[in-house]
């Protein structure tokens, strides 16, 4: 299938922010995504950005049955290894499913690889559910390891009120 | 005990590159460092950084035996959920093992997330080793919950030669 990978611009937050959502879908927590394509544009396309995106495009003749032509993307920011230095976090990737099986998630994939290497990151991360065996598979097919399965680490989050009263703490220091 | 919590200079890239290494010996992994005090001053310090650290200092009375003053870290960058917006990680939280147990940790930790607030986060990530249990009960005390066990998230990882392939034009 033709199709190409292209840097996001700010007119693509609506495509992408209709992507998170189907993805968020596929993940079973559709409930979880508080964002929107406005956040996306403001986060996204200021001075400092908080992350870069890739889209995925096919031709018009090629479009999805509602006819969208931007039919994948991938959703990444620069973060660092103590141990290592510079690294990349692939935060998203998703591929539409009727367009799933032509290689545009492995282009996905290799493009932020590719970036990476531009500004010398030497480590990809992601994290993907356990229950997920299609992207599991894809991922060790590429050379990742799960590092939760061979090192033992867990990922531990904040937010919401945790988050609140953690941070009310830094006052009485 | 009397400490305080500040913002990194380029000058404190000496002590956090030597507590760098006490954690990874810590946690294990000491063989895996292989960023400098160099590194960190560039990386660190330069126009677009890679990261942001804090230090805890004590008082010149209460200096280690080796004389170090600086006596714990964190450090952290902003990242992004593309569900939540905007959120911050920290990558390393460490504090010499004779300054334990006296908060200098959790204020760490809480400023963290007073500056990740501040920038309009609304999550504070990090990961944490299994078989850490003093860490990770630490964690949970504060609140936080951890994603692996409760929702299932595995931490993925290329690098090496097989990053080297996937970035293959």
């Amino acid at each position: 299938m033709n199709f190409k990978i292209r840097p996001a611009i700010k007119e693509d937050c609506k495509e992408i922010s209709r992507m998170i959502m189907e993805l968020a879908v596929y993940e079973n927590m559709p409930d979880q995504v508080k964002i929107a394509h406005g956040e996306l544009e403001r986060d996204g396309f200021c001075e400092n950005p908080f992350f870069e995106c890739l889209v995925a495009e096919v031709p018009e003749e090629h479009k999805s049955k509602e006819g969208f032509t931007v039919v994948g993307y991938a959703l990444y920011f620069y973060t660092y290894s103590t141990w290592k230095g510079p690294s990349i976090f692939l935060e998203d990737l998703y591929v539409m499913p009727e367009f799933r099986g032509n290689g545009i998630g492995k282009g996905l994939l290799c493009k932020v690889a590719e970036v990476g290497k531009k500004k010398q990151c030497v480590r990809l991360q992601l994290s993907v559910l356990d229950w997920n065996t299609p992207s599991r598979d894809f991922y060790a097919a590429k050379g990742a390891q799960d590092l939760t399965v061979t090192e033992g680490w867990h990922a531990i989050r904040f937010d919401g009120q945790s988050l609140d009263n953690l941070a009310n703490e830094a006052a009485k220091i | 005990m009397d400490f305080s919590i500040r913002a990194a200079n380029v000058e404190d890239c000496k002590d956090i590159a030597r507590m760098i290494v006490e954690l990874a010996e810590y946690e294990k992994k000491t063989e895996h460092v292989k960023v400098t005090q160099r590194d960190l001053e560039q990386d660190g310090f330069s126009k677009n950084p890679f990261f942001h650290g804090i230090v805890a200092e004590v008082p010149e009375q209460l200096r280690t035996k080796d004389g170090h003053t600086k006596i714990g870290y964190a450090l952290y960058f902003y990242s992004y959920s593309s569900w939540a917006g905007r959120a911050v990680y920290m990558e390393d939280l460490y504090v010499m093992p004779e300054f334990r147990g006296k908060g200098i940790g959790k204020a760490l930790m809480s400023k963290v997330a007073q500056l990740g607030l501040a920038a309009g986060c609304n999550q504070l990530n990090f990961t944490v080793l299994d078989w850490n249990q003093s860490s990770r009960d630490f964690y949970l005390s504060q609140g936080c919950f951890d994603i692996t066990t409760s929702i299932g998230y595995h931490c993925m990882r290329c690098e090496g030669e097989a990053l080297q392939h996937l970035a293959q034009p």
